[in-house]
């Protein structure tokens, strides 16, 4: 991953201001640390941090077209971007980096060119011709983007809020799937996919397409480690035996991103350079169930498999510091970023810069527990569409500034354009949980890697269940976070919190403990801006559309804070579908845990879960009561 | 302080420092004392977190630094348990043994904190000469911080200060104790050692060769001049065979840096071809370097402006080294001060006089150049050797009667001769002589640090603040930059006495007057000097060799209006220097 910083039309060119945008700039450089760049032309700025994950002697950032007339900053990867090149026959490239077809692209075929770019990316590109820009961001929202206006009427951009929240009036997350054009001056949505209008779908389940389909994912986030032709043999032996790596927790989906990769390798000449080895990474409390799982997966698959172990206090120690980097007090985020950061820094030091992640699939497939109490099949598809759509808020912000915050780059095969494109063209029926035969949750999924000749994977394996969330990471995490956090808040606090934190009330001590980190780490009060997350929360339920979407019709607030996502969930569900059972509304905790009685451990558990969401009635003085007594019944049902 | 903002505290301050240590971090906390470490593995990457322990855990100790003779200490006490491969475990067992007395017995580079719980003392000390950073403050409650930066130190600390190196700092007393005694420090005390040549390269080669101790790949920085290129053809020599060439291949790889067509990316790449070292050059532009200066400012914690204009280049080459995944280089600083290799020493007086401005140089090290060279590497988590200041290599040195250093041109003998004799060898050659010979009639020799990084088509502009029409403008823009500290997370800095800290860092870094590099005493040799502001060896110019050869000068371009302290012929550098020198004259 870079991180970019963009300011377009600062009243102020002052050599001040330069040096105050390089500053910015390196609040993003844990992002890109192996060098950055910045390019002034008159009152616009645009500035870079990159990180080099092949080839470190050149390609710095921004990039030109021919004349230099068009400057372009980006954070991403295009893994079309040879294909791209060569419908542009007649420009000439000044370096290998594949962001640069972005100049060319722009100056054959104007702003439309985006949907062509296959890859993550946002970007923002300046044509100096007429001093018009435009920035845009993936369509999913795999690279963060922030928003922002100054009061001096300038525009910026950046891949992190912290690089803008001190010097804009107002900032919003930027969508994924939209692009902004200075020229009509609004954001338009680029990303049309079928799925999007949330219409249920139905073609047949092709079980050999969709795993063509993720190989083909997989391969392409590969692409640039294996056919990169160093130009200089040592800078690789330099760079250590061990460039990338897959980050396994021994579920379902990272062990298949796993399974392919290795696959793909072995074919792949080049890897033999590498030695045939593939690096995998796993982190836990010390005999957590994910660490024994991923272990057994890596054994099968004969990975060089890298087992990190953290302490509850190391976890609580880094709060602040996951906050700042994530950028976010939604708690189910905060408690799986963690960990997560952690192991980045430990995979840092070993020398690696890049690793494929398992994310997305859960919200493609309907993975989480929850989808057992979907209703039907209109609804199970609906809630798989809200799901993506508000990735970007969740998991992909999680895998991307987690692993940023070290300087390195996840790639999530997963979240592929085509690879989504086949997978919600899947008569969603096929997705439905159903016991009755044999389908588990992820059933299509498990389903096209159930090879019987030439195994991907162990059927035990493949067919186990997931644990849920940080729950794998080791039991005692959640519960250790949550001691924590009720040293420190006090009922009274807590009592108060509606008046403290009027917008996206914390209703726990634990979301009440982040947020007052997240507060005093990004203290700046703005009276403008949008209620981005409320308007998402607002949205599902309303069948809002996110083109129409523009910041400027919400009321002023806290922009910091209005940018992350809120409401009622249960398991991670989006508010809308806490509606699928009506005991989950009474359940303030938004881990998996509340989604218990769905597990296959807890179907012969039934009496304890009974117990626990009876309790949660009464939210407000039994809080911790409540919890105490899930935790237990949790533990039970897993152990068993 | 309730918890909460405990915790973003501790935070922001072992935030601070984490350049220095990205690999992993520890916090110790024992009652009300903390210890804070951010880690940079070089040895033992697997284990070796710390702070590190003795036995039952009373001891604990936080060390930045590398303990060379750590084995041999190991081997000293069987009856004790190491948990770790770190060479700097020795530390706390050491304590055991011997207390408060056995920092002497360390040969390295450190500075450390270590607590003992028994009686809830402890003690912190620095090495030798002052190659790895280290800052103490005093806090309004009570409280005593020690941090490796500057910024690391409490806001709240009401005064701070250097930690003066070869010194020990203890609890129990409340003060400082020197514990580095060479007979050299006395400065008075002229030597009398006859000059052997085999005896100083046996030392410096002993001194390079327990800097090769590592498990993680590593370079040498070479900017083509003496120092580093004697730095690089040692260490190839004894490349082979060490542990870290096993792992990372016999090749040794070269870093420099440079404006495009800059001397010293010329003369690197010969010595480079020479050696048949892997070269890496790095360009940079002007802009890029003046982008830089807050950041290193920053980082470096100085506004002396001779160390800004040499931080720069370095503190870019070292994230471009740094890309490349290599995590430790080797470096020429010392050398200078040790032989007297700066261009002012031509005019000292007598033998003693040159051998008190070396201990005078030596000493004040630790705010120039091993400041720059730890932190300008630092900044990116890249840590950086100095074998020229071995503790034992420099005893050789400044035992060495001073006649032998003294610059005798009616002799041959040019600045760090002593040094060029010893490794001067005929029949197994470290370098070609006519490298050597280039070593003073060429500006990569002696250009005193940041000129060599100027190609001649870009002498018009100074490389920093070309804005400014003097160094004084100059240096107090930089130090308006120190006082604002543009810290990474501003927005969540606490404490709110800037006054006080404005007062103690302006006071961590050195003034006074200087030429090219000369203590404020040395300004006596000339009498020319003392109109002179330009801190850089331009000034010094009249003494260098090419100045007495107009035809080793290429630029024929001449302005009126220099200083009556040209005593030579012109200078292109000086030329375009001369309207700041006028200003202030």
């Amino acid at each position: 991953m870079c991180g970019i910083l963009a300011v377009l039309g600062c009243a102020d060119t002052s050599l001040a201001k330069r040096s105050r945008i390089i500053e910015l700039s390196r609040r993003l450089r844990h992002r890109g640390p192996d060098w950055s760049g910045l390019h002034c032309f008159q009152d616009c700025y645009l500035a870079h941090q990159r990180l080099a994950i092949v080839d470190p002697t050149s390609g710095d950032q921004p990039l030109y077209n021919e004349d230099k007339s068009i400057v372009v900053t980006v954070n991403g990867e295009i893994y079309n971007h040879e294909e791209l090149r060569a419908k542009l026959k007649s420009h000439q490239f000044r370096t290998g980096s594949d962001c640069e077809v972005i100049a060319h692209l722009y100056e054959e075929y104007g702003e439309d060119f985006v949907d062509m770019l296959d890859g993550m990316f946002s970007f923002v590109l300046l044509d100096t011709r007429d001093k018009s820009f435009i920035a845009a961001r993936d369509a999913i929202g795999i690279t963060p983007l922030y928003m922002g206006w100054g009061l001096d009427g300038s525009v910026w951009f950046a891949s992190e809020m912290k690089a803008l929240s001190d010097d804009c009036e107002r900032f919003v997350s930027f969508l994924p799937g939209h692009i902004y054009s200075s020229k009509n001056g609004g954001l338009r949505r680029w990303y049309n996919p079928p799925w999007f209008s949330e219409c249920t779908p139905s073609a047949p389940y092709d079980a050999l397409a969709l795993r063509e389909a993720f190989e083909k994912a997989c391969a392409d986030s590969l692409l640039f480690i294996l056919y990169y032709q160093f130009p200089l043999a040592v800078v690789k032996r330099l760079m250590t035996d061990v460039p990338f790596g897959v980050l396994l927790s021994g579920g379902l989906d990272s062990s298949l991103v796993a399974a392919v990769a290795l696959r793909h390798l072995a074919k792949a000449k080049v890897a033999r350079q590498w030695g045939s080895h593939l690096h995998s990474f796993c982190i836990g409390l010390k005999g957590s169930p994910d660490l024994k799982a991923a272990r057994e997966v890596a054994d099968y698959l004969g990975t060089f498999h890298h087992e990190f172990h953290f302490t509850v206090q190391e976890g609580i120690d880094a709060l602040a510091e996951v906050i700042y980097h994530i950028e976010t007090y939604d708690v189910t985020t905060i408690r799986a970023s963690t960990p997560m950061f952690l192991m980045s820094r430990k995979i840092k030091s070993l020398g690696v810069k890049m690793v494929l992640s398992g994310e997305g699939s859960d919200e493609i497939f309907g993975g989480y527990l929850y989808f057992h109490k979907a209703p039907n099949k209109e609804e199970f598809h609906s809630e798989t569409c809200r799901k993506i759509k508000a990735l970007h808020l969740y998991d992909c912000l999680r895998a991307n500034k987690a692993t940023s915050a070290w300087g390195v780059e996840a790639r999530v095969p997963f979240l592929d354009k085509q690879f989504i494109d086949i997978a919600m063209d899947i008569d969603p029926e096929w997705k439905m949980i159903r016991r009755d035969l044999g389908r588990i949750e992820k059933w299509v999924l498990r389903n096209a890697f159930d090879d019987d000749q030439n195994p991907y994977l162990p059927k035990h394996i493949l067919y186990r269940q997931k644990e849920q969330f940080s729950d794998g990471v080791g039991y005692g995490w959640i519960d250790g976070l949550k001691d924590h956090a009720n040293e420190h808040v006090s009922d009274a606090m807590l009592m108060n919190a509606n008046f403290v934190y009027p917008e996206n009330t914390p209703t726990t001590k634990e979301a009440y403990y982040y947020r007052s980190i997240f507060e005093r780490l990004f203290p700046k009060l703005f009276y403008v801006v949008s209620e981005l997350l409320s308007a998402h929360s607002r949205s599902f339920s309303d069948g809002f559309d996110f083109g129409n979407f523009l910041p400027t019709y919400f009321p002023p607030k806290n922009a910091a804070r209005s940018t992350v996502p809120g409401g009622p969930s249960v398991a991670c569900s989006t508010a809308k579908a806490v509606e699928w059972d009506a005991a989950w509304s009474k359940n303030p905790d938004p881990s998996g845990r509340a989604a218990l009685g769905v597990h296959d451990a807890a179907y012969q558990e039934a009496p304890e879960k009974t117990l626990a969401t009876e309790n949660s009635s009464s939210v407000d003085g039994h809080l911790q009561k409540l919890q105490d007594a899930m935790v237990e019944a949790t533990a039970t049902a897993t152990a068993l | 302080m309730n918890e909460c903002s405990k915790g973003v505290i501790l935070f922001v301050f072992g935030d601070r420092l984490k350049h220095r240590g990205p690999d992993w971090s520890g916090l110790h906390q024992y009652g009300d004392c903390y210890l804070a470490h951010q880690r940079l593995a070089i040895v033992d990457p697997a284990s070796g977190d710390q702070p590190l322990y003795n036995e039952d855990k009373t001891i604990v100790v936080t060390v930045n630094g590398e303990i060379y003779n750590h084995e041999e200490l190991r081997k000293r006490f069987p009856n004790h348990k190491f948990r770790t491969g770190s060479d700097c475990e020795v530390i706390a067992h050491l304590y055991e043994e011997h207390g408060e007395g056995f920092v002497d017995m360390l040969d390295g580079i450190f500075s450390f904190v270590l607590l003992d719980t028994r009686d809830n003392s402890f003690i912190a000390a620095r090495d030798a000469i002052g190659v790895t950073p280290l800052y103490i403050g005093w806090g309004l409650d009570g409280s005593v911080w020690i941090s490796s930066e500057m910024k690391g130190l409490n806001d709240d600390c009401e005064h701070f200060e250097v930690f003066p190196p070869g010194h020990l700092y203890s609890s129990k007393g409340g003060s400082y104790k020197r514990w580095y005694n060479p007979p050299w420090y006395s400065e008075e005390a002229i030597p009398s050692v006859p000059y052997d040549p085999l005896v100083l390269r046996e030392a410096f080669e002993k001194a390079v060769i327990k800097r090769l101790m590592t498990d993680v790949p590593f370079g040498v920085l070479l900017s083509g001049g003496l120092d580093s290129s004697l730095v690089a053809a040692v260490t190839s020599r004894h490349l082979a065979g060490t542990k870290a060439a096993e792992q990372w291949g016999t090749q040794l790889h070269s870093f420099c840096v440079g404006l495009e067509g800059s001397p010293d990316l010329k003369a690197a790449k010969e010595v480079a071809d020479y050696l048949g070292t892997v070269h890496h050059e790095f360009h940079f532009t002007v802009q890029d370097g003046i982008d830089a200066i807050e950041d290193v400012i920053y980082h470096i914690e100085t506004y002396d402006v001779t160390t800004i204009r040499a931080s720069t280049p370095m503190f870019l080459m070292s994230r471009k080294i740094k890309a490349l995944g290599v995590k430790m280089v080797i470096s020429g600083e010392g050398s200078d001060e040790l032989f007297g290799g700066y261009l002012y020493f031509h005019k000292a007086p007598n033998k003693e006089e040159f051998h008190e401005e070396t201990c005078r140089k030596v000493k004040a090290l630790h705010q120039y150049d091993c400041l720059r060279a730890n932190k300008a590497t630092s900044a990116w988590g890249l840590e950086s050797r100095v074998p020229f200041l071995d503790k034992a290599f420099i005893d050789v040195a400044m035992s060495i009667d001073p006649e032998w250093k003294m610059i005798k041109p009616d002799l041959g003998r040019i600045e760090k001769w002593v040094l060029r004799k010893a490794f001067d060898d005929e029949e197994n050659p470290y370098l070609p002589k006519v490298f050597v010979h280039r070593f003073f009639s060429f500006t990569a020799a002696r250009t005193e640090s940041s000129d060599g990084f100027r190609p001649s088509c870009l002498c018009s502009t100074s490389f920093i603040g070309r804005r400014s029409s003097s160094v004084m403008v100059e240096s107090y823009a930089l130090l308006i930059a120190m006082i604002e500290p543009s810290v990474e997370h501003s927005s969540v800095r606490c404490g709110n006495s800037v006054t006080v800290l404005q007062n103690s860092a302006r006071l961590t870094v050195p003034g006074g007057p200087s030429v090219a590099c000369s203590t404020a005493k040395a300004i006596e040799w000339d009498a020319q000097w003392s109109k002179n502001v330009d801190p850089s060896g331009r000034a010094a110019l009249g003494v260098h060799v090419s100045a007495y050869d107009p035809a080793a000068v290429p630029s024929s371009l001449t302005t009126g209006t220099s200083p009556a302290m040209l005593v030579n012929k012109k200078q292109r550098v000086m030329e375009a220097k001369a309207p700041e020198l006028t200003i202030s004259s």
